[in-house]
């Protein structure tokens, strides 16, 4: 029997079908519909609509709001609790972590169901707070995106930098702010964007929660009901920059951090 | 090497084969019918409990299309085999019609019925399925007048253009599955007034502010908005005339249609897809637009948790809606056989027995009238015999079963008007609604090349409007924004702007 041997191109062929087939044609259809109109025509037209239009122009904004409490709110309530499991000594530390990614073992609507409920009692006629009550929402839903890479790059740091820093005389505060703070930057910057980007589409958690505005999601959704693929595209793509400016951003953010580090120290 | 990528290759290619193996059609015998309707909307059998009708008893153990197909394999030469599928949307099925999937009997709402056979995507059903003599033609035999009659019944009432520019009616072509009715679920205890109920202006009525749903589909929500509009004309209007203002699209209406939404979204408590049912049953809302057979299954459920809800068809006018069963012509190659076996899915579906088993499984009204399922409906809501003749009158249905039938019912299931007519009730009333409801009932139209406008509208009431934005919000969020971007630009400059790098004294500053 003749041995299995395979190159490096070889291996990489799975990987590559997979990536034409649903990135990359994909892609270029969202393209050729975004700059098409009804009758198959190039035309900009769908450009136009959208960023003249003060509605989804609205819509936009109030995403880009509803992700930014969310991500602000996740990190508020991750970076501590990450900290703490992080850094202390308890020993069934990951009996706690796993309480914290349970919940995402569970299907999300089946929570937001059971939020929805809990979220009545608490505040009677829910429909009132529907910004309030989404922000909650997407957090129970992408709270743990936020606490893995926190919780990851608090874990890995080296316990010697923190003990001379305390060594050159630096009290627990300074420690903090110029030793942990820094180095958990790569953790705040890769959980900020698994929690921003998501939650900007997110709109079943609005739905089942009773907010009746349209985020972008929703908005692509029913332009596709409508059958007009073309706008719909557009809005896709207008997301599809969005997430490759933000990509830009946070990568020359953590790269400036892994360099400067060092002088820094 | 290549011997191995000539195995795998080998292998992969039968994986691929055997499936589609299973459905060839083993030598022409196995037809292979492809259904696609509503979620939930056909029998799928495990009953506990049998209907005792006097003419006999009916159970679903089976689901239907395990029934159709065991009856059909034994009563004919050659084998059927049903894929059955679900769409959760008429556009879905639209969508996914227009991608190339290919269906022989789909069953959407009549607007996209219409929609399908203007763009002449369906095929008409025989003659041979509308011959009344064969006792086996079921739907053309047992099929309500008031549905699908000679004269002045819905399908009968609906003229509309095809992209041809011919004028086309449904008849013949569609066979209307279940219909009903558009209306308000309430709960009678959380109203301040009854009469609140019967006009649609209850979704804007700033008393019930946030406590009221609205169905969340463009369609349902629009047609609301309009009976609150045209509440002055439609009062006293003909039946056509009706009809003309329910189905009005021009840009008028639509413009007016989208700041009354407004208000709409405004005070309702949501639009709402799925959630409406359980919300009544748990008290959060107290009034939900829903469709009729909803609205019984609604009912039934809050009936066992011991809430009592009714139903109310606003007086203003209501959507007479339908779904019906339309043979696609995508469906490949319609040979002799495939119709056959179609229409006598279509006939199966139709026997009284089978009707009234999908009745009772799914909460919505068949199209069928037969003395079966009248005495189904007695069977469900009939008076007790020894009942008080004060407590109990005769609810006509002669318009759907003909001459002579009317029911004998306790009178506590319904609310009369001064003059003896019925905007309210419960099951019944919400099952078969009398006369004068169906009187002011009108069939909603496709859109038609309206749909992009009325879409754009949609949209525009659901977005947040820039424009609505108070000054103080962009006064708030321009500064978080503004002393953000200051607070990042310190923090990455500081070591450039405060920390002095001279080389204290001492040390010498070493050049690289």
């Amino acid at each position: 029997m003749t041995k299995l041997r395979f190159s490096r191109k070889q291996l990489c062929i799975p990987y590559a079908v997979f990536l034409i087939l649903f990135v990359i044609a994909p892609l270029i259809v969202i393209l050729y519909y975004a700059f098409t109109n009804g009758e198959g025509k190039f035309s900009f037209s769908n450009f136009s609509n959208f960023f003249t239009s003060t509605n989804t122009l609205g819509t936009l904004f109030y995403s880009f709001g509803l992700a930014i409490v969310t991500t602000l709110v996740c990190l508020i309530i991750a970076y501590p609790t990450a900290y703490i499991l992080a850094r202390s000594n308890i020993k069934k530390k990951y009996v706690l972590l796993m309480l914290f990614v349970l919940p995402m073992w569970i299907n999300f609507t089946l929570r937001i169901t059971a939020l929805k409920e809990i979220l009545s009692v608490l505040e009677g006629n829910i429909s009132k707070y529907p910004f309030l009550n989404s922000v909650i929402g997407m957090t129970y839903d992408f709270l743990p995106f936020m606490l893995l890479p926190l919780y990851t790059s608090l874990q890995k740091m080296d316990n010697s930098l923190l003990e001379a820093a305390s060594d050159l005389g630096a009290n627990r505060v300074t420690v903090f702010l110029r030793v942990t703070l820094p180095l958990s930057v790569p953790g705040i910057i890769s959980g900020m964007t698994m929690v921003l980007l998501p939650s900007m589409t997110n709109y079943v958690v609005l739905d089942m929660l009773y907010n009746s505005e349209y985020i972008m999601g929703s908005l692509i959704g029913s332009y596709f009901s409508a059958y007009d693929w073309h706008n719909g595209s557009m809005i896709s793509l207008v997301l599809l920059v969005i997430i490759f400016i933000v990509t830009l951003v946070t990568n020359r953010f953590s790269d400036k951090e892994a360099n400067t580090r060092g002088s820094m120290l | 090497m290549k011997k191995f990528l000539a195995v795998l290759s080998a292998l992969t290619l039968t994986a691929l084969c055997v499936p589609f193996a299973g459905c060839s059609e083993e030598g022409g015998e196995v037809i292979t019918l492809r259904v696609s309707s509503w979620e939930e909307y056909i029998d799928l059998g495990g009953w506990d409990e049998a209907i005792d009708l006097d003419s006999g008893d009916i159970i679903g153990v089976n689901s239907m299309v395990d029934d159709f197909t065991e009856w059909f394999n034994q009563t004919h030469d050659y084998k059927v085999k049903v894929e059955y599928s679900t769409f959760g949307t008429n556009e879905d099925l639209y969508n996914r019609l227009s991608l190339g999937d290919k269906y022989d009997l789909v069953c959407p709402s009549e607007y996209m019925l219409m929609k399908l056979i203007a763009e002449g995507n369906c095929v008409d059903y025989t003659d041979a399925f509308w011959n009344k003599s064969n006792e086996e033609n079921y739907y053309a035999n047992k099929v309500s007048g008031y549905i699908d009659g000679e004269d002045d019944s819905v399908f009968k009432n609906i003229r509309f253009k095809d992209n041809e520019g011919k004028y086309v009616d449904l008849h013949k072509k569609a066979a209307c599955y279940m219909w009903g009715t558009l209306g308000l679920v309430y709960n009678p205890e959380k109203l301040d007034d009854i009469s609140d109920v019967a006009s649609w202006s209850m979704l804007k009525n700033e008393k019930y502010a946030r406590q009221v749903t609205i169905k969340d589909n463009v369609r349902d929500a629009y047609f609301a908005t309009l009976g609150i509009i045209n509440a002055d004309k439609l009062e006293g209007a003909t039946h056509a005339e009706l009809s003309a203002l329910m189905n009005a699209t021009d840009s008028e209406t639509i413009e007016l249609a989208e700041d009354m939404l407004k208000n709409i979204k405004n005070n309702v408590y949501s639009f709402e897809t799925d959630s409406g049912k359980a919300d009544m049953v748990t008290g959060k809302v107290i009034a939900n637009e829903q469709w009729s057979g909803d609205a019984v299954y609604i009912m039934d459920s809050a009936d066992e948790d011991g809430t009592e809800l009714w139903y109310s068809v606003p007086e203003e006018c209501t959507n007479i809606w339908f779904d019906g069963w339309l043979k696609l012509k995508n469906g490949i190659d319609w040979t002799r056989q495939r119709h056959e076996v179609a229409e006598a899915f279509v006939n199966f579906l139709s026997r009284p027995e089978n009707a009234i088993r999908n009745m009772n499984y799914i909460g919505y009204t068949s199209s069928i009238a037969d003395e079966k399922v009248f005495e189904y409906m007695e069977w469900n809501y009939g008076a007790d015999e020894d009942a008080d003749p004060e407590d109990i009158f005769n609810y006509d249905l002669s318009y759907f079963f003909g001459d002579g039938a009317s029911l004998t019912v306790d009178k506590e299931n319904f609310e009369f008007e001064e003059d003896g007519t019925i905007n309210r009730g419960r099951q019944l009333f919400a099952q078969y609604p009398p006369a004068n409801v169906k009187e002011r009932g009108v069939v909603m139209l496709d859109f038609g090349d309206k749909l992009s406008e009325i879409n754009q509208m949609w949209i525009n009431v659901r977005c947040p409007d820039l424009k609505d934005v108070s000054p103080a919000v962009w006064g708030v969020v321009g500064s978080i924004a503004g002393v953000s971007a200051i607070a990042v630009c310190l923090y990455v400059f500081r070591y450039k702007l405060f920390v002095n790098y001279r080389p204290k004294k001492g040390y010498e500053k070493v050049e690289k």
